[in-house]
């Protein structure tokens, strides 16, 4: 879909913006703009007025000033790399490209942290570390080429996060512009509400990050990565379930269907057991010790689960081979597909092969293929629902299971997204997880950092203009249907 | 004398707030009924009860009063465990007002790192959830987190949906005596060690507290030993250990933290709260516009 609203912007803001950013420093040529129209949700395009590259915190505060002043919205970007379109640009309003802001400022290893600037990447943080045996813990497997300040904004998680953490566990503090063009030090150890935890994975909403301080923790004594081959998906979730009840906390646990790893092979030929209806990649880590005895649990628990085949990677390079399947995974189904949709819903961890099975079911129905490569660890799915985007109406099809996979989620006691954010994709499936009052009451919090809704309007809060006035089926929400219902 | 609600229900809380809001009566929220300042009290202590634990998905869904001596009888014949450990035995609801943590933080963060969800009650009456009960949630804004640190000002923490942990199999506490107390936190920090609490206790000892299997506990112990000092002491709490050595509690106590990401910090959990921020008073306004709560 794409967005086409002329607006030409204030000459006096087009001056301010030449002069804050430099000649170098701004894209105003049609050709050029076209690049930042999406980010990764490709089906989403919005040509900007302009697109800007601030080299400094400080031009970045004068740039919001300026859009403040004069009105513009704006939309912060850093790599692009992000699946909900949360840096689809605003018809009318200019992006703010973090890009130049890509130094790391500091290293303090006796308190554990690293200062950066949003446009470093999050490989980068961890090369900055990595010689004194520290890492920067959330691993969104874009992490070669994605911003820190994007995972701010996303509050990313990835493969690891089951046992590491979030985003949002470890940012430590945040200089952040707001929308209103002040600058404010958001920091963990502030008095009064939780400010920086709100603003990491805000999307883009409550202002722009200039400068991030996050944690760095030490690597692991041990690492040991097993890959459990089972006949279906139901029976490798049996198995996830009861390596979690037994106490077992793995770095991560990732899952496999027999369609992903069929794409797998073509792609990457990662030698996966053959036959097997679903692959388990469990990587334990922590003192050797403890490494030695959980490993060995988790293999008896594969077995006691029908795991056919087991291995174990004993060095980095076994490793890095197990991996290479799972990392490939998406970009693999070109081998498979002319095109696919990725889906990210939640469902709590027990009702993982209950939840798969009913959407397997409603692939059958629509005639749509479904290739499932996920977070099992943590509940967090990711359908790959595989269509042509030559054969007229399969893409709106497979948009629509796409959506009924959500559903199904939200069903189950889950969310609507773990990991890839609401952006614009979901906003107008908000009102499936949450009621009325629940986004009044996110969108007041919006507006006391964003009075005059200039930063990324459009996106996480749905809107009757992007929306319809009508929101979508009332569902009782989570912590509501455990109770008594008390919605009012 | 201040008048005292006891609301038994979101709902009556909920109705509990919009009357005191009716008639400009400043309310202050309390666990335990006592008022500031001659304000009426909002208690939450028959806002009590466990709604849901799921073992399975190590979730559990609780209301604001409940007391974290309660939860954890609830949740120990599960193996299961709430990672805070705060000083005393206060209500879920303060523990995330306050943004509650003890010695373990080091591993498990604080309570904001263990609430995945939330209902909230504002002054006006309105009811609010975010989050849900799943562990990996990125819809929405956190108001979990919004409420952490809010001391009942934003509002009413009715509910909290909570992240569980398995209880370790096993654990111990070494007490490690040092010339050089600084070099010897420099030393754990830079090793493959993996306590869950460190605590400096100055002029000269550091306390480490590890968990984990039997084996992986005591191997820790052993590596612990290496660590700069003149004397290093072992104070066993896991069943196997009681018999030849004196158990002892990894207690909350003001004292030198060592934590990732904070270097070595003096923690003292009494000290009055500062004033809040600009922004956090801009956000209490749009969220308490008549400023009933105190």
């Amino acid at each position: 879909m794409t967005i086409v609203v002329p607006v030409s912007l204030p000459n006096e803001f087009r001056a301010a913006v030449d002069r804050i950013a430099g000649p170098g420093g701004v894209i105003s040529e049609p050709e050029q703009l076209r690049t930042y129209e999406c980010d990764a949700l490709t089906g989403w395009r919005a040509v900007p007025e302009l697109v800007i590259l601030p080299a400094t915190a400080g031009d970045v505060q004068e740039l919001v000033a300026a859009c403040n002043r004069h009105q513009v919205p704006f939309v912060a970007r850093g790599a692009g790399t992000g699946l909900s379109g949360g840096a689809l640009p605003v018809a009318g309003g200019v992006v703010i490209s973090l890009a130049r802001l890509n130094r790391v400022l500091e290293v303090d290893l006796e308190r554990g942290l690293a200062v950066v600037e949003p446009g470093v990447t999050n490989l980068d943080v961890t090369r900055a570390v990595a010689a004194d045996g520290f890492f920067y813990a959330p691993d969104p497997s874009s992490q070669q080429v994605c911003t820190i300040g994007g995972n701010v904004a996303e509050n990313s998680g990835g493969a690891h996060c089951l046992k590491y953490g979030f985003t949002v566990n470890h940012v430590l503090s945040a200089d952040v512009v707001l929308p209103t063009g002040e600058l404010v030090t958001l920091s963990r150890d502030d008095p009064g509400p939780d400010l920086l935890g709100v603003f990491v994975g805000s999307e883009g909403t409550l202002g722009i990050a200039v400068r991030i301080t996050v944690r760095v923790v030490r690597a692991p004594e041990a690492v040991r990565t097993l890959l459990g081959a089972f006949a279906t998906t139901d029976a490798a979730g049996d198995a996830v379930s009861h390596v979690i009840a037994a106490g077992i906390l793995p770095a991560a646990i990732e899952m496999m269907d027999a369609l992903s790893l069929e794409a797998v092979e073509a792609a990457v030929a990662a030698g996966y057991p053959e036959g097997a209806g679903a692959v388990l990649i469990v990587e334990l880590d922590g003192p050797a010790a403890q490494v030695l005895v959980d490993s060995a649990a988790v293999e008896r628990i594969c077995r006691e689960n029908g795991a056919f085949e087991l291995r174990a990677a004993e060095d980095a390079e076994e490793r890095a081979r197990i991996w290479r399947g799972r990392k490939s995974a998406f970009a693999a189904m070109g081998r498979i597909s002319p095109s696919y949709y990725v889906q990210d819903g939640v469902v709590p961890r027990t009702r993982l092969p209950d939840v798969l099975r009913r959407i397997y079911a409603l692939g059958e129905e629509q005639g749509l293929r479904i290739a499932s490569v996920f977070h099992a660890g943590d509940g967090n799915l990711h359908p790959l629902v595989l269509y042509d985007d030559e054969l007229p109406g399969d893409a709106e099809r497979a948009e629509a299971l796409a959506t009924a996979i959500l559903d199904v989620c939200v069903e189950a006691g889950g969310s609507l997204t773990g990991e890839h954010g609401v952006g614009v994709d979901k906003v107008c499936s908000m009102p499936k997880l949450f009621g009325a009052d629940d986004l009044a009451v996110m969108a007041r919090l919006r507006a006391s950092f964003d009075p005059d809704g200039l930063a990324n309007p459009g996106k996480v809060l749905p809107t009757p203009r992007l929306c319809g006035e009508v929101p979508g089926p009332y569902r009782a929400h989570p912590l509501e249907r455990a109770g008594v219902a008390e919605r009012l | 004398m201040p008048s005292v609600s006891e609301p038994e229900s979101v709902a009556e809380a909920a109705e509990a707030l919009r009357s005191a809001g009716a008639s400009a009566e400043r309310v202050s929220i309390r666990a335990d009924g006592t008022s500031v300042d001659g304000a009426a009290v909002l208690s939450t202590a028959r806002l009590n009860r466990i709604l849901e634990h799921e073992p399975g998905d190590l979730t559990a869904i609780v209301e604001a009063g409940l007391r974290l001596s309660e939860l954890r009888a609830a949740l120990e014949p599960h193996g299961q465990m709430l990672a805070l450990d705060p000083p005393g035995d206060p209500t879920l609801g303060a523990c995330l007002a306050a943004d509650l943590s003890g010695p373990r933080r080091h591993r498990y963060g604080a309570m904001r790192d263990l609430v995945i969800g939330v209902t909230v009650v504002l002054a006006d009456g309105t009811i609010a959830s975010s989050g849900g009960k799943v562990v990996k949630n990125v819809a929405g804004y956190d108001l979990g987190k919004l409420f952490s640190g809010s001391r009942g000002r934003l509002g009413l923490v009715a509910r909290l949906a909570l992240r569980l942990h398995p209880r370790p199999a096993a654990s111990a506490t070494v007490v490690v005596e040092t010339d050089d107390l600084r070099g010897a936190w420099q030393e754990i920090h830079r090793s493959q060690l993996t306590p869950s609490a460190v605590d400096v206790l100055p002029p000269d000892r550091i306390a480490l507290l590890f968990e984990g299997s039997e084996a992986a506990v005591t191997r820790q112990v052993e590596t612990s030993r290496g660590v700069r000092h003149r004397d290093t002491a072992v104070w066993g709490e896991s069943a196997a250990r009681q018999g030849d050595r004196r158990p002892v509690r990894f207690a909350w106590q003001p004292c030198l933290v060592g934590r990732p990401g904070i270097g070595l910090a003096w923690v003292d959990g009494r000290q009055p709260e500062p004033p809040w921020p600009l922004l956090a008073e801009r956000v209490r306004a749009a969220f308490d516009p008549e400023g009933i709560l105190v």
